[in-house]
């Protein structure tokens, strides 16, 4: 079986669209009067239920991504002291973070079939997948437990108060289960990062930048801050309990202020 | 014979076809029998992927369109043949009971609230059904428990909406409301 699996073979069916990054950039839309809605994601707004569901649907492809990344990570690295190596307990760890995500996968189509949603109603950006692709366990890691589980939280918290405002129980109660998964996940992330870089300042720099990287794709233009008004709030108590640092929340917050004023 | 004008007359920024949004809208008026008017005007703002319509005007009826609300949301840019209809139907639907009497006394549309909105939706897309359209009724329940709980009370309330005909404003409006009570929103 091959290693470092791209992004282009995963397996999907017919029901599934994929657009690529550079088409969503080059999308002329983009800029012009219509950009998305920067508005707070509450239950207040005409188009939260449609808003809402498409975000559910994004969350849903990538817990399947997240799924085949952890997947690929068990898979992808000898057990070994190496660079490129792994300790066999990181791979229990991401073997446990399979049998989570395979969860958060059936958890998310029930949730999908509750807001009236079908599977691929809403396009599957695999972003997520690529940067699980990092040939370096130690960025791998980085860039997807820390910096896009981190977004996860962040989404999470968010979903988890619209459906307590909005008065729907179910989706107040998936977010919940699977929020905490996710501060699991990060914690995962964050504990590995230091012991994979114990002694190897010039690898743990490698890794952050790497995740500054990841975070900076997936700022939405600056629609996660720590505002009231942001549409997804960056969620502090829940990144400090998986490993942040204060430091490392406000670089995220800046980021995402630097790309809202961009 | 209802005639269908859509702007602008050729797209830049979204890959649709006039033709393509004129042949769905006849169809629209033909099958939902929707033929009160003798012209449809349908302004589209190419440049917004968002969703929102409105009634602009009501003689001659002009509808105002975000582009996102006929695009395919599995194809960025292309256009859904059932979004689209959806769209136009349920506004052309609103004029239609507007001017038929019965919903008279109902608020603009700007002074709606979001449950008597969605209310007239569901009543609105549970016809477009009847005639033979898509509706997506488990993403209308869906927003309709967002503005009226979720509750059987709202449930009982969706299914009375989905497959009435003939109903005035204050039928619907208190439908809606009781709704509301019901599920302890209002």
């Amino acid at each position: 079986m091959r290693k470092s699996f791209p992004a282009d073979d995963l397996a999907r069916d017919e029901r599934f669209n994929r657009v690529s990054q550079a088409e969503r950039v080059q999308d002329p839309r983009l800029g012009g009067s219509g950009t998305s809605s920067r508005a707070k994601l509450t239950p207040a707004l005409r188009s939260a239920p449609d808003r809402a569901r498409s975000l559910m649907h994004g969350i849903f492809t990538g817990e399947i991504q997240a799924l085949e990344g952890a997947g690929r990570t068990c898979f992808d690295f000898e057990i070994g002291a190496g660079e490129g190596e792994v300790p066999f307990e990181l791979k229990l760890d991401m073997a446990r973070q399979c049998w989570d995500e395979a969860r958060h996968c059936e958890i998310s189509v029930m949730l999908a079939d509750h807001m009236g949603t079908e599977l691929g109603e809403f396009t599957e950006n695999t972003l997520l997948y690529e940067a699980a692709c990092n040939t370096d366990p130690v960025l791998r890691l980085t860039g997807v437990n820390r910096a896009l589980e981190g977004l996860a939280i962040d989404v999470f918290t968010t979903m988890k108060d619209f459906g307590t405002i909005a008065g729907d129980p179910v989706l107040e109660f998936c977010e919940d289960w699977m929020l905490a998964d996710e501060v699991t996940h990060v914690k995962m992330g964050s504990d590995w990062l230091r012991n994979l870089t114990a002694g190897d300042r010039d690898r743990l720099d490698r890794a952050l930048e790497f995740q500054r990287v990841v975070d900076k794709l997936f700022s939405f233009n600056g629609l996660r801050g720590e505002d009231d008004e942001s549409p997804i709030q960056l969620t502090r108590r829940f990144r400090e309990m998986a490993g942040f640092t204060d430091e490392e929340i406000d670089d995220i917050a800046e980021l995402s202020r630097e790309a809202a004023a961009s | 014979m209802t005639t269908v004008n859509v702007t602008p007359s050729d797209f830049t920024m979204v890959e649709f076809r006039v033709e393509d949004i004129v042949a769905v809208a006849e169809r629209v008026i033909m099958q939902a029998d929707l033929s009160g008017f003798d012209q449809l005007n349908i302004d589209i703002d190419e440049a917004s992927p968002l969703a929102r319509a409105s009634i602009k005007s009501v003689d001659p009826l002009t509808l105002a369109v975000e582009g996102g609300a006929f695009e395919d949301t599995r194809r960025p840019r292309q256009l859904s043949e059932d979004r689209t209809a959806d769209t136009i139907g349920r506004y052309v639907l609103k004029a239609t009971d507007r001017i038929n009497g019965g919903f008279s006394d109902a608020p603009s549309d700007d002074d709606l609230t979001l449950a008597q909105s969605v209310a007239w939706d569901v009543y609105c897309v549970g016809r477009l059904v009847k005639a033979g359209f898509k509706g997506q009724r488990k993403r209308r329940v869906y927003q309709f428990r967002n503005r009226h709980g979720f509750t059987d009370a709202a449930d009982a309330a969706f299914d009375e909406l989905w497959t009435a005909s003939g109903l005035t404003w204050t039928e619907l409006e208190t439908i809606s409301a009781a709704a509301c009570e019901a599920s302890g929103l209002s």
